[in-house]
């Protein structure tokens, strides 16, 4: 079949604004967008660029607006959005050319919440017991993979930058959860600031965004709710 | 455009899991590591199944037994003084992991939950064993997150989406990288003690692949083309589950809980080739097997697919334990794989070729195994040789972690012991060249613009059809002549992108000639090898012949860019070889 | 499109001030459902609306329990709005300049209304009028 695909391209070594490009191209209803894009990129217009690499939603390279939601290019299949498919960089993010954005910003929010185990050292000879009920208490939160599709789907993020955003506290909530951590504290200092967890306002739309299906917006509550019982 | 210069002790090439660990091993010292990618999208983080290590939670195991099967699984050809640090250190390795924070799946008694594995047997060979150590099917993620949150915990310097182009030496001694920037297209040289390569394979030779698109090579080609010779090279493993058509991966796992392999008469086939293991035998074999029953026409519906069959397993084994294949096959196939059988066929999956190093990681360049000093490489892109001539399933992930923990820890000394080199002068000048080559374009000979889809999209395909699983000496000869063609060619490719911030453009041409190197090194090593061994499987000679063939291939790379093979020998130190029966 | 900060938002001070607003929102929330189911129930369905005037709310303000009733539901109206617009204003008002007017503002609106009507419901007589 022919889809016409949309994208919004800026190159900012010739444009002074970002503009639509079209493309016919010729697809299967089985195909995903990222099929789309190589398509365009080998066969007609080799300058379009975007990131992208396992090509099965694992490693989060290519997260971009598709048909106005945060989606995985190579985890949504042509059948599911119609003929007509537009595709632009993530919101948020300063665009570096095309569908990239630079995210350096968005790992450094990451960093900001100690996400790795503080544990009390030396580790024990063999490994630390952890009963299964206590693995599963935060097995939702260690599914994501930093695409960053919930972050840039937030409106919260969108009207204020400095938000550290839903993937920084997802990772949070996965170590604050882990009952073998011990770095506590210093989390919920981070995301107790006025930028931090407070700013969600449970509108969902990293819910919907996650390409992952992590339960985003109760990760956030669990959070909330665990500095609520950590300070009153 | 002139090149930055930086300066580091230590310069580790690859954000997996094997530069990772290494760039760990080395925290709190002077050392950066490039990276094509951002780290967390390393290929690493792929991996399904599981990490080999005979902890013995669920049964009786031992690291002899793990020792024994990787031998044997490699058909004999892995070095088994490699091999045996391999076995005895994954057990310390996924300890680490565990202190390290990795969530790994538990036992009710809250130990490191195992499962059982192509391959991994108890007792040399009597029977399954479970000794994979998995979190769900996702452990490669959970081993990428855990090395990546450390290397934060630990201020690792990283230079991230930078692809290194060349390797430097200075009188005997490796001095650096030359590494181009791709968010702003500038070039960089890196003046080092030590380098550590740990870039991954190159499954993107083929056309059917698991493999990230990022997987082209890159370290094995640069190092080929500085004189490093690359080993048993012919030996790539087709791994038999990949989603038919796609190539993406449907993790052991899915077998080791049970899946059964289903063909187009509804027999289970396995029970023909491997009546003991069964559809848990080594990958190679159930390629092979898979590609025989397609050939007397047992596809499903006689096409080139034959089922993976999990529908007698209870859902909430199929959610709990395989959520993201689950998740593939709903998404990519539109099929639940509770209900219904999924299609597979083989993927190109894992290069148990590379570059050759010794047990610390350091790079031997020759039949003696001489060291080139300051050169270190581990993980998929290295051949130590643990995995010869086809990898159990779970050991890369204990390759990439206990060696790039061991170089990691020879490094160590090797910069403690050594000055820097001198930089050879105008460092960056054969990579400036070449970028500026690939810039300029070049019109090719009928005046048709030569382009790097076209060139890939013909090596992939030929690939495929002439050097996968099954070879024979015309197809190979066949092969070695595209690829020649090839490398001609290349020489007119032409880019459309001439910008230079985030030019993937020219990555992808860069890229495309590191993909041809491989190939050809593949396609040398399997023409020449005249026997059949683990992976590499010639019909015109199916049996493997010890007396001839008990060694290793190195590839060199002649002054005019030919392939030039010599052979080492490979050490044998507890069990001698056998016939190869599952 | 706006460059982020250089720290990623992480530089400002841990206050814990926004913990105690989240979660007085929810208590004042619970809170005046229940006051205000209450003044409903009183004012349309105990009562009719035709037998409310002065005299009646000059009883019923003579027990002091009654004032302090409808003081909470005041104030916590007041505050319960007033924070949610201060959320608002701090999520979406990004130009400095207008942010401070617009906070300014707020609460001085907020002040003069809690002023005023704590001044009517604590200074109220009803003898004077009757």
């Amino acid at each position: 079949m022919q889809v016409k695909l949309r994208v919004k391209r800026f190159d900012r070594e010739r444009d002074r604004e970002p503009y639509w490009a079209e493309y016919e191209v010729e697809a299967e209803a089985t195909d995903r967008v990222l099929d789309l894009l190589h398509s365009v990129k080998w066969y007609q217009d080799g300058t379009l660029s975007f990131r992208r690499s396992c090509g099965h939603g694992i490693c989060g390279s290519d997260a971009m607006l598709i048909n106005g939601r945060n989606r995985l290019a190579c985890k949504v299949l042509i059948k599911e959005l119609g003929k007509r498919i537009s595709v632009e960089p993530l919101r948020g993010f300063p665009v570096v050319k095309d569908l990239v954005v630079d995210q350096q910003a968005f790992f450094r929010k990451f960093e900001s919440v100690q996400p790795y185990l503080v544990a009390e050292e030396p580790p024990p000879a063999r490994e630390r017991r952890q009963s299964p009920e206590a693995r599963e208490r935060f097995d939702d939160t260690t599914k994501c993979i930093l695409c960053a599709a919930c972050t840039t789907s937030c409106p919260s993020f969108w009207s204020n930058p400095n938000y550290l955003g839903p993937a920084a506290i997802v990772n949070a909530h996965r170590f604050l959860f882990d009952d073998r951590d011990a770095g506590q504290e210093a989390r919920l200092q981070v995301l107790n600031q006025s930028d931090g967890v407070w700013r969600c306002r449970t509108i969902f739309n990293c819910v919907e965004a996650c390409p992952r299906g992590i339960d985003i917006t109760r990760a956030i509550g669990e959070v909330k709710k665990a500095l609520l019982l950590r300070r009153t | 455009m002139a090149a930055t210069y930086h300066q580091y002790e230590v310069v580790v090439v690859g954000g997996g899991g094997a530069g990772l660990m290494a760039a760990l091993t080395l925290r709190g010292r002077d050392v950066a590591v490039l990276s094509k990618l951002y780290p967390v999208r390393s290929h690493t983080g792929t991996a399904q199944g599981g990490i080999g290590a005979a902890l013995g939670n669920m049964e009786e195991d031992h690291w002899e037994w793990h020792m024994f099967d990787t031998v044997k699984g490699s058909d004999y050809l892995a070095d088994q003084d490699a091999v045996e640090i391999l076995a005895r250190e994954a057990v310390e390795t996924v300890l680490e992991l565990e202190h390290w924070g990795l969530p790994f799946s538990r036992t009710p008694d809250g130990k490191i939950a195992q499962r059982p594995f192509g391959g991994h047997t108890r007792e040399y060979g009597k029977a399954p064993v479970r000794r994979s150590c998995y979190a769900a099917d996702r452990t490669g993620h959970m081993i990428l997150q855990t090395l990546y949150q450390q290397c934060i915990r630990h201020q690792v310097k990283f230079f991230n989406e930078f692809l290194v182009l060349d390797l430097l030496i200075e009188s005997g001694r490796v001095a650096g990288v030359v590494a181009l920037s791709i968010a702003d297209g500038s070039l960089h040289v890196f003046h080092a003690k030590a380098v550590l390569f740990a870039t991954g394979g190159c499954g993107r030779i083929y056309q059917i692949t698991s493999n990230a698109h990022a997987l082209t090579g890159d370290g094995m080609a640069v190092a080929w083309r500085a004189g490093v010779p690359l080993e048993d090279m012919e030996f790539f493993q087709f791994h038999p589950t990949g989603i038919y058509r796609m190539g993406i991966l449907i993790t052991e796992g899915a077998r080791g809980e049970g899946g059964k392999l289903i063909n187009g008469r509804g027999e289970r086939f396995m029970e023909k080739y491997a009546p003991t293991l069964l559809d848990l035998a080594p990958r190679d074999i159930i390629s092979r097997s898979i590609y025989l029953e397609l050939r007397q026409g047992h596809g499903i519906g006689g096409k080139g697919y034959v089922h993976l069959d999990l529908t007698h397993l209870s859902r909430e084994v199929i959610e709990e334990k395989l959520p993201d294949i689950t998740d593939f096959v709903r998404t990519y196939l539109g099929i639940d794989p509770v209900k219904e059988p999924i299609p597979v066929q083989p993927t190109a999956h894992y290069a148990m070729g590379g570059i050759p190093t010794d047990i610390w990681g350091r790079v031997v360049v020759d039949e003696k195994n001489r060291v080139l000093p300051g050169f270190y490489s581990a993980g998929e892109v290295a051949c130590v040789s643990v995995h010869g001539a086809n990898r159990l399933g779970t050991n890369s992930l204990v390759d990439i972690l206990v060696f790039g923990r061991r170089a990691g820890r020879d490094l160590v000394r090797y910069v403690a012991e050594n000055d820097f080199p001198p930089l050879p002068p105008r460092a960056e000048e054969n990579a400036e060249q070449w970028v500026a080559r690939l810039r300029a374009g070049r019109s090719g000979s009928a005046g048709r613009r030569t382009t790097v889809a076209e060139l890939r999209d013909t090596l992939q395909r030929e690939m495929m059809d002439k050097a996968s699983v099954f070879r024979d000496e015309k197809l190979l000869a066949e092969m070695k002549e595209v690829v020649g063609e090839l490398q001609q060619r290349y020489q007119e490719v032409t880019i459309q992108d001439r910008g230079r911030v985030f030019n993937t453009d020219l990555v992808e041409a860069l890229e495309l000639a590191f993909l041809l190197d491989c190939a050809q090194t593949v396609v040398a090593g399997a023409l020449a090898r005249q026997e059949s061994r683990g992976a590499h499987s010639r019909e015109d000679f199916p049996k493997r012949d010890d007396q001839n063939w008990l060694k290793h291939s190195l590839a060199y790379r002649t002054p005019s860019g030919q392939v030039e093979l010599k052979y080492k020998s490979v050490s044998i130190t507890r069990f001698q070889p056998q016939e190869r029966k599952y | 499109m706006a460059e982020l900060s250089a720290t990623g938002g992480r530089e400002r001070p841990a206050g814990g001030l926004e913990l105690y607003a989240w979660l007085f929102m929810r208590v004042s929330g619970i809170a005046l459902l229940l006051l205000a189911l209450g003044h409903l129930a009183i004012m349309h369905l105990i009562n009719s609306v035709d037998e409310i005037n002065f005299a009646f709310v000059a009883a019923r303000w003579a027990n002091p329990l009654w004032r302090l009733y409808d003081w909470f539901l005041l104030f916590l109206a007041l505050l319960h709005g007033f924070n949610g617009v201060r959320v608002m204003v701090d999520d979406y008002v990004r130009s400095p300049g207008l942010r401070v007017v617009s906070l300014v503002a707020l609460y001085s609106l907020v002040l003069f209304f809690l002023f005023a009507g704590s001044l009517v419901i604590l200074t109220f007589h009803p003898l004077a009028g009757s």
